[in-house]
């Protein structure tokens, strides 16, 4: 690699040196909506509020969570970048591969936190009651 | 065993042949533990019993087939057809096979199970019990649409054909309600009541157990449960609402007293007498339960006898003393007394 090369490559990716946290969006909506429902169904049940706010306003948040957690996805899988160079594994010592490693993982964590979003809102959606 | 087997020299024939049988014996034993369920929840006599039977068929056909599935692949992949995979169609088994195809399956049986759970909770239909988890016996109450309450212990009696609530309570360690015949199983927490409801559809007599491990004779935690046509139930629930009869002929009169002089009543209650005792089973109509200490012995003046002078070693730790010090005549009154209870 020329030094011209590598500085090329350095000015595209300099971005990469304070993402590292980025890949932990998708887990981070899941986690809020986790809190956020589990809180709100106990206090209902607790005060004996009526379910169907709570319902709608899960079904509501469950919906944003989704299309926060697909936009995220989304960009991950576009970092990731998988389609247009054919490279399944990024596990060479450039910031190429660095930022592009970093949006495959970004996107696998993304895919779970949607089956867990999903997942902790059927039973609420579905439960008839606090019992 | 199977060194007899190895050395008797009849090899491998007579080896497979007792595999074969032992397997055909453990199969019989285990339908016919199946069929008798009077505790089975292979013989579902409610309607919630009935949904979880259900369930978990329709669990068990699923794995089954989903188990057939994978052990054919496997089959065709290394015995049939073995041959090197190009890496994308690998890939596309893994993720689809390993990834969407167990998300999308998983979610469907979730979406059909859920709502069975808050079935199993459906509010009542006006009857109310109240169950009290002790060690190791079950305080029963049944709690009257106009609030009045009726006195029971360690046994359940419900009307078929309607839902009746319950409302689960521990003294001091946790304790699990359980009649496999009628419906699911649920935690009884000190200090914290949780409920459940059951409608039973045949009448007949089920068994329940405690089902979570409470202490020494927490096996000895049983109870029976009698569900009964609604007229029945309705006659049979304003018997147990009386007090107490009467001891009727002297031996029974005389085994009142022995009940008196031994101070039974600082523990156990017997309505319309002194005996007034909370801390053991109401003994009112003990006389008309199916089984004695709490679903361990039957109902008869034999297993009266029996239980009051080996209560140690029926039930190991039991708060109850041992009246073996007791003469066989008085045993006998006393339990031709407590028989009579009904």
């Amino acid at each position: 690699m020329t030094d011209i090369n590598k500085h090329e490559e350095q000015k595209r990716f300099r971005a990469e040196a304070t993402s590292l946290w980025k890949i932990t969006f998708g887990p981070l909506v899941w986690a809020v909506h986790f809190v956020a429902t589990y809180g709100l169904t106990a206090l209902t049940c607790a005060k004996g509020w009526p379910l169907d706010p709570l319902r709608i306003g899960v079904g509501v948040g469950t919906v944003l969570a989704l299309a926060g957690i697909l936009w995220l996805g989304w960009g991950a899988w576009a970092q990731w970048d998988t389609l247009r160079d054919r490279e399944w594994e990024n596990d060479a010592p450039t910031d190429e591969d660095r930022h592009q490693f970093l949006g495959h993982a970004a996107f696998l964590l993304s895919i779970i936190s949607f089956i867990g979003v999903v997942y902790v809102a059927l039973p609420i959606l579905l439960f008839g009651s606090c019992q | 065993m199977q060194n007899i087997w190895l050395s008797d020299g009849m090899g491998q024939g007579r080896r497979q042949h007792n595999w074969k049988s032992h397997a055909a014996l453990t199969g019989i034993l285990l339908l016919a533990g199946c069929g008798s369920g009077r505790q089975s929840v292979l013989n579902p006599a409610g309607d919630d019993a009935l949904m979880l039977f259900d369930l978990a068929r329709v669990m068990f056909i699923g794995a089954l087939i989903l188990w057939l599935l994978v052990a054919a692949l496997f089959i065709y992949v290394t015995r049939i057809a073995p041959r090197e995979f190009s890496r994308c169609s690998a890939e596309r088994l893994i993720v689809g096979g390993g990834v969407i195809f167990p998300v999308l399956l998983l979610g469907a049986l979730l979406i059909y199970s859920l709502p069975l759970m808050s079935s199993q909770r459906e509010a009542d239909d006006g009857l109310e019990v109240q169950i009290t988890a002790e060690q190791w016996w079950w305080r029963v109450n049944y709690v009257l649409p106009n609030g009045d309450t009726i006195t029971s212990a360690n046994e359940l009696r419900l009307p078929v054909g309607a839902r009746t609530g319950l409302r689960l309570n521990a003294h001091r360690v946790i304790h699990s309600f359980w009649v496999p015949a009628l419906g699911g199983k649920t935690d009884m927490i000190p200090g914290r009541e949780t409920f459940m409801s059951l409608k039973p559809e045949t009448p007949g007599i089920y068994r329940g157990q405690c089902a979570e491990f409470c202490g020494a004779s927490h096996a000895l935690m049983a109870f029976e449960v009698v569900a009964m046509e609604p007229e029945a139930f309705a006659a049979w629930l304003a018997a147990e609402a009386a007090d107490a009869v009467p001891p009727q002929t002297p031996l029974a009169r005389k085994g009142a007293g022995v009940f008196a002089r031994e101070g039974c009543g600082g523990c156990h209650t017997v309505r319309g007498t002194d005996a007034q005792g909370q801390v053991g089973p109401d003994l009112t109509h003990v006389g008309s339960r199916v089984s004695l200490g709490a679903g361990i012995l039957p109902d008869g003046v034999e297993d009266f006898a029996n239980w009051i002078a080996h209560t140690e070693d029926l039930k190991p730790e039991v708060a109850m003393p041992t009246y073996d010090y007791l003469s066989d005549g008085d045993l006998t009154a006393l339990a031709t007394y407590l028989e009579g209870l009904e």
